[in-house]
């Protein structure tokens, strides 16, 4: 009985939190399209519903009417599964991320390696897809995408461990409660060894691990038409686009947990706690995506050695020498 | 020196990439200058050249008189003019069939120009797309009621030669032996040696 009240409850939750999670994903889109246009001087989606707000509803039952195609030449079952694989561990890292003092739906003590893990499952997605649909496009972006994966989960991972060092733990929501009272206890900027550096690092890696501009090399729409999904059309078009935009909304998640004090308020006397947690969360991880769209709007894509030069020359050794430098801090000021 | 100090300053603290970051973001708040095009429309010029149309006088008849010189002069050849006689007015001429391909036209305003009795004018139109092709082959009729439509105020038709007692027109009618019939003016009855002739009488004078 017991057994089955708590499997329950742990389905409700899961239920809870996947569904706010899609909502918020495909608004993202549009919010997006918002953010681009107005910094083009134009005016995004206009025409449904009041300022386009009903945009995402329009595309998703677009996208869903769609005929579904899968190229004569290409690998049936991988085909199929790309989309699911790629879609699935975006969604179920939500697990462990807690969005309020009350908690992830699993705490457990791995929490960071758990989000590590499944960002690299989803780089498989991108792969298998782009292999299985014999098409030299899908090929050339599939494997730009292992690439680029390889080389920035190693500064992401990195730039990490000086938080984890200061927090010494790996549950997500230790850290977060570690960071409470004020700004200047959040680990971007918390004395004795502020994490500013691994910050920009983990924002920089992260935007290359979703493959979102300028670090857009897999689908890079102006020489590899659309990259790995140039063959997917329909729902599995939309299942890779939800992917992208739930995986934004992990980075944003994290980078929220790990540097900018989770849900704790900026200063104590300010209401915290509950749902009250839940804004000050969505307010910071929204804020973190609004740097994804404003860079998007700002910077022009990288060249592939560019990329590679920026991974491997810049970004890993700053992060080591970030890890050394926090951990000589942490051992003195003990 | 110093300048290579600024440049690992700027590499470090990625200044150029701030810099465009904020020129975006000015954007951000700045004025869209996007235009709602089927709910708001544009305002076009005074000279703007949309499609082209025909034009009538104060009194409703039609100033075109068929000379053709906007087929001649049209680059693309867009007009095909049929020119004929006036029934009850000889040697005046008219266009018994103007024939306007909008499909073919690029909006030069070369016919407008060549025109001599100024019969035609663009006009500010520009909203012509239909999915049958053979909709945009404009016959005389629909160049005529596009011109009532956007210039309905038109000048009087002006003094024509023909309207007055002994003029060039009146003289070459009668010198050419034409028959005149059903115009309101009346042949100088004091002047014997330019009277009427009938038609078989000039074909009794060309033969020899």
């Amino acid at each position: 009985m017991d057994l089955l009240v708590s499997v329950t409850i742990t389905t409700v939750l899961i239920g809870i939190v996947m569904g706010a999670v899609m909502v918020h994903v495909a608004w993202l889109t549009y919010l997006e399209r918002k953010v681009l246009g107005h910094m083009q001087d134009r005016l995004g989606p206009m025409e449904v519903g009041f300022h386009g707000l009903l945009q995402p509803i329009a595309d998703g039952l677009k996208l869903f009417f769609k005929e579904d195609i899968i190229p004569s030449g290409a690998n049936k079952i991988i085909f199929t599964a790309a989309p699911i694989l790629s879609l699935v561990p975006a969604l179920i890292a939500f697990a462990v991320i807690p969005f309020t003092d009350w908690g992830p739906i699993a705490d457990i003590n791995i929490a960071v390696l758990y989000i590590l893990a499944l960002s690299s499952i989803g780089a498989y997605g991108i792969l298998l897809g782009g292999w299985a649909s014999n098409s030299k496009y899908s090929l050339l972006g599939g494997l730009r995408s292992a690439a680029q994966v390889i080389s920035y989960e190693l500064s992401l991972g990195m730039s990490l461990v000086g938080v984890l060092l200061l927090a010494g733990s790996l549950s997500l929501s230790k850290i977060a409660e570690a960071q409470a009272g004020g700004f200047w206890h959040w680990y971007a900027i918390a004395l004795p060894a502020p994490q500013i550096v691994a910050f920009v690092i983990y924002l920089i890696s992260a935007i290359a691990e979703t493959n979102r501009l300028p670090f857009d090399l897999p689908e890079a729409e102006s020489e590899l038409v659309a990259g790995f999904f140039t063959e997917y059309s329909g729902m599995r078009f939309a299942f890779f686009f939800m992917a992208e935009y739930a995986n934004m909304v992990l980075v944003s998640c994290v980078g929220t947990v790990l540097f900018l004090g989770a849900w704790h308020p900026p200063f104590d006397f300010l209401p915290s706690g509950g749902v009250w947690g839940v804004g000050w969360f969505l307010l910071k991880v929204y804020g973190l995506l609004f740097i994804f769209f404003w860079l998007r709007a700002t910077l022009p894509r990288l060249r592939y050695d560019q990329l590679m030069r920026l991974g491997w020359k810049t970004l890993v050794p700053l992060a080591l020498a970030n890890i050394v430098a926090t951990s000589v801090i942490a051992y003195l000021a003990r | 020196m110093a300048q290579r100090i600024s440049r690992l300053f700027r590499t470090i603290f990625l200044v150029e990439i701030l810099r465009g970051l904020g020129l975006t973001l000015r954007h951000l708040f700045a004025r869209p200058v996007t235009l709602q095009y089927p709910h708001q429309k544009p305002e076009v010029s005074r000279r703007y050249r949309g499609v082209m149309s025909l034009l009538r006088y104060q009194d409703g008849t039609e100033k075109c008189v068929g000379c053709g010189l906007c087929e001649a002069v049209c680059p693309s050849n867009v007009i095909k003019v049929v020119s004929a006689e006036q029934e009850d007015t000889p040697m005046k001429r008219y266009a018994r069939e103007y024939w306007f391909d909008l499909s073919r036209c690029v909006f030069c305003g070369f016919c407008v120009e060549a025109c001599p009795v100024d019969a035609l004018a663009m006009t500010p139109n520009y909203e012509y797309s239909t999915v049958n092709k053979r909709e945009l082959m404009l016959s005389k009729e629909t160049l005529l009621g596009l011109g009532d439509r956007y210039f309905p105020k038109q000048p009087p038709k002006p003094a024509f030669v023909g309207s007055c007692e002994s003029d060039l027109y009146l003289l070459t009618v009668q010198r050419k032996g034409y028959p005149l019939k059903g115009t309101e003016h009346q042949t100088p009855p004091s002047e014997p040696a330019i009277s009427v002739k009938p038609g078989p009488s000039a074909s009794e004078q060309s033969a020899p």
